[in-house]
């Protein structure tokens, strides 16, 4: 009241007057633009101010925690997450399998080979089953979210309301090319009637791909939220809010790991029936499907990396503070799990192809260099391993004066690791050209100087993945650091596409040395391809708890938040036990689909139970 | 069923594997909790005491006087109420507000949304506000204190009060908190920056032209008169400045022991 | 003479951790933490199983003297002996990891803990995502005005921090011995190369009482900056840091 109080008295008159003339309701009380946050904190008490309200989106609700139900003692979070999880797993799997069994398809379509079609039928039956799992998770996801999270499911629906129902109706165009796909597959065989097969494949993975965008929409809009003002009330614009900042990162990462993932369970698949077979034909069916998914998961793990990389590096962009907390704070630890289970997937895969070289006699020329190959793997795996943070006893912390370590150090963090997983990366390439060649004999006479080129071209790929490690990643500045790990990529690529051409070429019209002899394999490599489907479903089971466990105590990141007891950020400890649970869950479903798929085929002939 | 078997024990011990790396192979962290929000209890207060904390928010934390007083930097903000209507109608009006709550509301967090002529950025024309969206940034006023702002000034004004008081605000007032409980600083310049004493005069770093230059002022005044010239502004005016400009409930806002502090810091600037 | 494949696994493996123990502890002198060499070595098993399994023949070779060592009725005596002495051996293994020592227990320290979204200093509030040092403009606009600033900086370093942080950015001041954690290096590529401006901002005005709890215990001696130092020597000061380890702070633009 200081200053002015007689000229504020005479403005307040002139307020009065004025006042009395306007008619209140002319004026309603929550603007377009929603800028007006009173009526939304008083909605739930007043009706009146909801009744004026015009636009329709409302901020983000401040929640207690007597906003969240609880249901019959259920932990809401935990219930959400192994819902979520294995809805996740089943999702993948059913997304992936139809592509590549579209890809075998026309490969045996091209070939004219029945092999291909009847594996890539086999492999869609297994996904059937596994297609209405995915479906009834999905809703006992749902169900869990809105029995616990009510209000953020509100909050959600009432701005994506548009793309939920259009999710909805989807997934029946997603059925219906599903079942004609599977059950139309003897069906429309001949030369005009496969072509309409093999279109209805395309379509069911076209809307499948659809499903899975609209999904992931949700989820980066809660990581990475876009067209909600600071208070999270929504512009209207739907495609901003679908078109965040993470939402291609995601999809590119999520599109190949699921191809990998989907090729590792079919793997899996295919090494349990080969033990349990009992006839060397049904060995040998199983050995070359088996090898076929190995084969898939590989060419899907190959560039996981880099998208996983593209992903990390679009956190950090768009917060740097949900990138230190993804790689820096206590998630860093996180990652070294990661980097245990992706060794774990790399040496699998390379183990895998190794023992197929025994599949026939030519395989022994290559026996010597495997050990360099896991000189080079297992050496490359121990820097990625390797953790910036490095746990020191106290002695050691004396030794070395300190937690900085002068020689390991620099090993922990990005230019090293990105040297690494290329130099894996390329290992596990020569390991399948090994494998390619091991019962090939070349004809065409340039065979010395087209290997002369391969061994020029991963030298160089070699030294110029290094040089980039080692002088951008050490000697300049950041900008570079991480641009460096870009030419990285493209040697890498550039090499296996090179090389491959080289070598389709050298191997055109080659001899063979001895018949390949599907089969032939040791009982210890299709534990690897177990290894392989465990270690990936762990492994995205953590990596989806990373994911969404960055966004710590938030809804949707840094607007709405989350104040339920169960807000906190589970430790380490905890969150693997829970994957660990959730795995062994999903492995019992997945035992189920696969027993599904067994009795199908089967048939028990009875007499005399039926009338004559 | 021996293969089965043989797999399924395969599995879990992969499982078990990866499960006791977790646990053991690394170190344990507890993350850290998430923050707690402080609360004011809005659920306990009167329109009476909403309409206090408005005009408390107004003259403290808001910052709001620095600019909007009579000394023409900012428009006065008793001239939100007769001109509203006005302002709404007008064609440089961009918001979308249609009522006195929502233009006030608007115009803390989008000042730019209607610029009173001759306030803009210079060389703005007029289009663009000096203000800065008092929601973010350093000023960071909660949605209820927002609101309360908007009750005082429908409330002065002598406009009806039309918004309520929300009944739950999450993180409303942590500052509000703050200031209650907050310790006496020691450091004079810190005194002053917590003041705002810079805004308006010479001092330490801050150039402000509005009040006498302190720089010096300990060479011309002592210690008596600059302990009444803090407490009571109005009682000796420096030649050539007016009254009522400096704020006269720094008595009731500063620790005695900051008013030593910082009285001892001018007295001694020579 | 030929070596036996299972020797030459178990020679491997041995030679692969002596090597790690020779290169670290002797020939680099920086001893190669216990936890980190634990896992190694299960890596390098791990690779070496694959490498000796991967085919019949070798495999076969890995596994009769096993097998044997069970099954051949001659060599019971030494069956019964390895029958004896493994246990033990796991057990005493067991025993030494499990038994209680005055060790203290290891202290994990998180060196760049995730920032807060804003930080309260100097009575005001900083958001930490968009803050920018006011004076890196100047690098482009005014070189002159830059390499002043940056002396500037260096001023306020020498006088301030690097009783601590050394003269040569190197963490070892004067001080920095009688201190645990050790001061920062600025000169390690994982220090200051890797973070930006306005994270060093925070580190240095709220110090180590500021640390959030995921870095802790925070024995960190940092002083709370923010008390010593204006807003402009500490930018000024993250200034010459990156100018004299010729680091470039980790920036917004991923070009």
């Amino acid at each position: 009241m200081r200053p002015g109080f007689l000229i504020k008295m005479g403005g307040a008159l002139l307020v009065l007057s004025l006042g009395l003339l306007i008619n209140p309701v002319d004026l309603p009380g929550i603007d377009q633009l929603g800028i007006d946050a009173g009526a939304a904190f008083a909605a739930d008490e007043s009706p009146a101010v909801e009744e004026e309200a015009v636009s329709p989106y409302q901020p983000a609700p401040k929640l207690t925690e007597k906003d969240y139900p609880t249901f019959l003692g259920f932990n809401g979070r935990v219930f959400v997450w192994i819902a979520a999880q294995l809805h996740l797993w089943f999702a993948a799997f059913v997304l992936a399998v139809p592509i590549f069994v579209f890809i075998i398809e026309a490969i045996g379509m091209k070939t004219r080979d029945k092999r291909f079609d009847s594996m890539a039928y086999e492999f869609i039956k297994v996904s059937l089953t596994a297609y209405s799992l995915t479906a009834i998770l999905g809703g006992l996801m749902a169900f869990g979210l809105l029995v616990f999270y009510p209000h953020v499911m509100g909050y959600m629906t009432s701005i994506f309301k548009e793309s939920m129902i259009f999710y909805a109706l989807i997934f029946f165009a997603e059925s219906a090319c599903l079942y004609i796909y599977y059950y139309g597959w003897h069906w429309l065989q001949g030369p005009f009637k496969k072509w309409v097969h093999l279109t209805i494949g395309l379509l069911l993975n076209a809307v499948g791909t659809v499903l899975m965008l609209l999904a992931n929409s949700w989820l980066t809009f809660m990581m990475s939220p876009a067209g909600i003002d600071a208070a999270g009330v929504f512009g209207g614009d739907v495609w901003v809010a679908m078109h965040n900042f993470l939402w291609n990162p995601i999809n590119l990462h999520r599109f190949v790991a699921n191809i990998a993932y989907g090729g590792s369970i079919i793997g899996a698949y295919a090494a349990f029936k080969f033990l349990s077979a009992r006839t060397a034909e049904e060995k040998a069916h199983y050995d070359w499907m088996g090898y076929n998914a190995n084969f898939v998961a590989i060419a899907g793990l190959l560039p996981l990396p880099f998208a996983g990389y593209y992903l990390v590096a679009e956190i950090y962009a768009y917060s740097q503070q949900m990138g230190i907390t993804l790689m820096g704070g206590i998630f860093a630890w996180l990652f070294i799990i990661q980097a245990v289970l992706i060794g774990t997937l790399f040496l699998s895969a390379n183990y895998y192809l190794w023992c197929g070289l025994g599949r026939s006699e030519g395989g022994v020329r290559y026996y010597k260099y495997m050990k360099y190959l896991a000189l080079a793997i297992v050496a490359a795996f121990l820097v990625w391993f390797t953790p910036h943070t490095l746990v020191l006893s106290n002695e050691e912390l004396k030794a070395l004066g300190g937690p900085y370590h002068k020689y390991l150090g620099p090993l922990g963090i990005m230019p090293a690791k990105n040297t690494a997983v290329n130099i894996m990366i390329l290992v596990t390439y020569l390991s399948f050209l090994y494998y390619r060649r091991a019962n090939k004999i070349a004809t065409v006479d340039w065979v010395k100087a087209g290997n002369a080129a391969q061994i020029a071209l991963f030298v160089m790929a070699f030294a110029n993945i290094f040089f980039l490690g080692i002088y951008h990643g050490y000697f300049t500045n950041t900008v570079y650091k991480v641009a460096a790990s870009i030419p990285q990529v493209l040697t890498t690529l550039t090499v296996i596409v090179i090389s491959t051409v080289i070598d389709s070429f050298i191997y055109k019209n080659s001899k063979e040395v001895a018949p390949q002899r599907w089969g032939r394999v040791p009982p210890r490599s299709q534990y690897a391809l177990f290894l392989l489907a465990v270690s990936f479903t762990w492994l995205m089971g953590l990596m989806g708890y990373i994911r969404s466990g960055i966004r710590q105590h938030w809804h949707v990141m840094d607007v709405f938040r989350d104040n339920s007891p169960d807000a906190f950020t589970p430790s380490l400890g905890y969150a693997t036990n829970v994957i660990s649970v959730a795995t062994i869950m999903f492995m019992a479903m997945v035992i189920f689909v696969f027993w599904l798929a067994q009795i199908s085929g089967q048939k028990t002939q009875t007499a005399g139970f039926w009338k004559e | 069923m021996k293969q089965f078997l043989a797999v399924i024990g395969f599995s879990l011990l992969t499982i078990a594997g990866f499960t006791g790396f977790s646990n053991f192979g690394i170190p344990r962290i507890e993350p850290a909790p998430p923050p707690t929000e402080e609360k004011i209890d809005l659920g306990a207060m009167t329109m009476d005491q909403f309409i206090a904390l408005g005009e408390r928010t107004l003259n403290g934390k808001g910052t709001c006087k620095l600019c909007h007083n009579e000394l023409g930097r900012a428009p006065m903000l008793e001239e939100i109420i007769p001109n509203t209507e006005k302002r709404l109608a007008d064609e440089r009006y961009k918001g979308a507000s249609k009522d006195l709550a929502g233009y006030i509301m608007e115009s803390m967090v989008m000042p730019s949304a209607y610029v009173v002529a001759g306030f803009g950025k210079s060389g703005s024309n007029d289009t663009v506000s000096p203000m800065p969206d008092v929601s973010t940034g350093s000023i960071g006023l909660s949605q209820a204190e927002l609101l309360a702002i908007v009750a005082y000034l429908q409330d002065s004004g002598g406009a009806e009060v039309t918004v309520e008081i929300p009944t739950d605000v999450g993180n409303a007032a942590d500052e509000e908190a703050d200031a209650e409980v907050r310790d006496p600083i020691t450091d004079p310049l810190e005194i002053a920056t917590e003041f705002g004493c810079g805004t308006c005069h010479k001092i330490g770093e801050d150039e402000g032209d509005l009040g006498p230059d302190l720089t010096t002022i300990g060479a011309t005044r002592d210690r008596e008169y600059l302990r009444r010239s803090i407490l009571y502004p109005n009682v000796d005016l420096a030649e050539g400045y007016e009254a009522d400009i400096m704020p006269d409930d720094l008595g009731d806002t500063m620790f005695a022991v900051e008013v030593e502090r910082i009285t001892d810091y001018l007295a001694g600037l020579k | 003479m030929k070596i036996p494949r299972l020797l030459q696994a178990v020679l491997v493996l041995v030679g692969v951790y002596g090597g790690f123990v020779l290169v670290f502890d002797v020939i680099l002198e920086q001893v190669i933490p216990s936890s980190l060499l634990n896992m190694y070595m299960f890596f390098v098993a791990a690779g070496t199983y694959m490498v000796f399994t991967f085919n019949e023949e070798s495999t076969e070779q890995i596994v009769a003297p096993i097998k044997a060592l069970v099954e051949d009725p001659s060599r019971k005596k030494i069956r019964n002996v390895v029958f004896v002495v493994l246990p033990l051996f796991f057990g005493l293994f067991t025993y030494q990891q499990m038994k209680p020592s005055f060790e203290a227990p290891l202290e994990l320290r998180t060196i760049h803990p995730a920032p807060p979204a804003a930080v309260k200093v100097f009575g005001k509030r900083y958001n930490l995502l968009t803050l920018v040092n006011p004076y890196r403009k100047f690098e482009k606009e005014d070189p002159e005005k830059f390499d002043e600033l940056v002396n500037e900086g260096g001023a306020v370093y020498i006088k301030n921090c690097q009783y601590c942080h050394g003269d040569k950015l190197d963490g070892k001041g004067p001080y920095a011995q009688g201190l645990n954690p050790v001061p920062l290096n600025f000169q390690d590529v994982g220090t200051i190369a890797q973070l930006q401006e306005a994270y060093l901002f925070w580190r240095i005005s709220t110090g180590g009482p500021g640390l959030p709890k995921e870095a802790t215990p925070w024995l960190s001696a940092m002083p709370v900056w923010e008390d010593f130092l204006t807003e402009d020597e500490i930018w000024k000061v993250i200034l010459f840091l990156y100018d004299y380890t010729g680091y470039s702070p980790r920036s917004w633009e991923h070009e």
